[in-house]
């Protein structure tokens, strides 16, 4: 039983991060139709970032996170304005064909700058335990659990109860309408996308304690970031993180009972039977 | 029609004639080998294009198929099956798994669709990465079929004659009853059900075509290099591959994959000193502008300019209320 709550709770740690990656995901594709297969790619550029501000300036990536978000944010909606908004009005098609050419660019981007070479931050939080009861946690982990649950909750808020977060959601009901009450599509729909891809910015630079880094570590987490979404419900900032959870909790508990290298497989696994058997994901109502 | 058909079929014929040559003409081996990928890579953008251009579903897992290929002929020849039978078999099992697959992806549509089927190609990976038959990360040895001096020089004319076999498929698909079904599923499924396509049954007849072509690829190119690793044959990056030949070139149109292969293989083996191991840089940059400034790609570009150029010439013939699907038809020609 202790063995079982440990896992859970190692799950829940990670499941934190994979809430914010989701919940990025979540503004960008559930909420404003926009197909992003870059998703993991921006989390890399968001790792780099923060790699580069720990090599050169000796800053804690835990501070470093801040400034990957804040770069991602910029890059975001640079991103959206040349490559996105030219073509946002077709098909899905064009939009997982254009976005899946940007990650490539990413991708080998960093490989031509940075090399293929695994790059580690060895900060000595790392190497931490946190000992409760019979529970071991590892500290850095819980920090960037701290940290992503701040932003979680921040996130929710904002789009529960920001005028631009109104604006965001009446978009997401009716696209048609929402311009005839005087929302700025166009621009609000640049502002999602720049804030999805600067949570996963922030999401890389927590991640880059506990991960080697090499230009195509994100490539699992576009994946996983879908999952996430799908497993939340389309356009659910709240699913999302939730469906975060759930996730971290199920990779923790297959790679401590079956095995770790099928950690990966039960995402996909998940992905599959979820939108066979209920497509409108564990906590999502079904949308019009 | 039937004459310019005929017409096409001769283009065709001398098309794979002068496909032979350089079989004949190129000495270096390494440029015999760049041809033999160059064919092979056709094959698969045709291969590809059954499903991604004819029925216009954005499939990203072909190389599940491509891998069974290569896998199955590995696995199989180790059991001292020979060779030309255990491609068979090996293209039939992933037939096989191409009836399961879709059975489970075509329930969807768009982006899921496509991540659906990127899980299918994952899942194989993960399968082929942690399993002792296909012997794990380590990888397994393929038999070769042609030994000797003339190695290349026969791989290169097996991928031509490939090529020539997707060609001929997709020459059927686009000339056939089941390609217009194709098509108009493509153009609007709803509509393409509402008139009795039994889309469904389509779909998933044009995934196992395309499977069987793809996975006869993988095990061409598996004996060809003669050493498989799941991170080196189930990659996603050869599915991306496959769809970007097709697209670039103009998904749904006959010489469109032929003209990808071709520009985009030439294109990363042209920079291959200044990107190196990041060759994929290229195809990236391709991709985006293709969707920015020809979405058609550059076959499906040429058409429509000719296409609006002949409209211009003639006064509109009295054309009986074109469907979606009729011009879907002339749009595959």
């Amino acid at each position: 039983m202790v063995h079982f709550l440990q896992a859970c709770m190692n799950g829940l740690l990670t499941g934190a991060l994979y809430a914010l990656i989701g919940m990025g995901l979540a503004l960008i594709f559930g909420v404003m139709r926009i197909v992003n297969f870059a998703h993991g790619s921006f989390l890399m550029v968001g790792m780099y970032v923060s790699y580069l501000l720990f090599e050169r300036l000796k800053i804690n990536p835990y501070y470093g996170f801040i400034a990957a978000g804040i770069f991602l944010f910029g890059f975001g909606y640079l991103v959206y304005k040349l490559l996105i908004q030219p073509i946002r009005d077709r098909s899905d098609f064009m939009q997982i064909l254009m976005t899946t050419g940007i990650a490539l660019i990413l991708v080998d981007t960093a490989q031509l700058t940075f090399g293929a070479d695994y790059h580690q931050t060895n900060i000595d939080l790392v190497n931490r335990a946190v000992h409760f009861g019979p529970f071991t946690l590892n500290a850095a982990s819980l920090l960037s659990f701290g940290i992503a649950t701040v932003f979680i909750v921040g996130l929710r808020e904002f789009v529960v109860r920001s005028r631009t977060g109104q604006a965001l959601r009446a978009i997401a009901q009716n696209r048609d309408v929402a311009p005839l009450m005087g929302i700025n599509v166009t621009r609000i729909q640049g502002f999602s996308f720049a804030l999805g891809i600067a949570f996963a910015g922030i999401a890389g630079g927590l991640l880059l304690p506990a991960l080697y880094l090499f230009p195509s570590v994100g490539e699992d987490y576009t994946l996983k970031a879908f999952v996430i979404v799908v497993l939340g419900g389309m356009g659910s900032i709240e699913g999302a993180a939730m469906g975060g959870l759930v996730l971290g909790v199920a990779e923790s508990l297959t790679s401590t009972y079956i095995g770790n290298q099928w950690a990966l497989a039960i995402d996909f696994v998940l992905f599959l039977l979820m939108l066979s058997l209920k497509p409108s994901g564990i906590f999502g109502r079904q949308r019009a | 029609m039937k004459e310019l058909r005929g017409a096409k079929l001769w283009i065709t014929i001398g098309l794979v004639a002068l496909s032979c040559l350089p079989a004949l003409v190129v000495e270096n081996n390494y440029l015999l080998q760049v041809c033999f990928r160059i064919a092979l890579f056709a094959a698969l953008g045709l291969a590809w294009n059954l499903v991604g251009g004819y029925a216009g579903q954005l499939s990203l897992g072909h190389v599940a198929f491509f891998g069974l290929g290569a896998y199955g002929l590995a696995i199989l020849a180790s059991h001292s099956v020979p060779v030309p039978i255990a491609v068979l078999i090996a293209s039939l099992l992933a037939t096989l798994v191409a009836a399961l697959i879709g059975k489970i992806v075509f329930r969807l549509r768009g982006p899921y669709f496509t991540l659906a089927t990127i899980a299918c190609g994952e899942v194989l990976r993960l399968t082929a990465t942690n399993l002792n038959i296909t012997g794990g990360a380590i990888g397994l040895t393929v038999p070769t079929v042609f030994t000797g001096p003339m190695f290349w020089k026969l791989y290169y004319l097996s991928a031509v004659a490939l090529a020539a076999g997707c060609f001929l498929v997709n020459f059927w698909t686009a000339n056939s009853r089941f390609g217009y079904y194709l098509m108009a599923i493509r153009e609007d499924e709803d509509t393409a059900s509402a008139v009795g396509v039994d889309t469904a049954n389509y779909k998933l007849r044009s995934l196992l075509l395309s499977a069987f072509l793809t996975a006869m690829a993988g095990a061409l190119y598996g004996s060809a290099f003669q050493y498989i690793v799941p991170d080196n044959i189930l990659t996603i990056d050869i599915s991306v591959q496959m769809a970007i030949i097709a697209m670039l070139g103009g998904a749904g149109t006959l010489l469109g994959p032929i003209v990808g292969a071709i520009l985009l293989l030439g294109a990363s083996e042209t920079f291959k000193t200044q990107f190196q191991e990041s060759h994929l840089l290229i195809y990236g940059i391709l991709i985006v502008l293709v969707v920015l400034f020809l979405p058609e790609g550059i076959v499906g570009g040429i058409e429509q300019l000719l296409r609006s150029r002949r409209k211009a010439a003639k006064p509109p013939a009295p054309t009986p209320n074109q469907s979606p699907a009729i011009s879907a038809v002339e749009k595959g020609n």
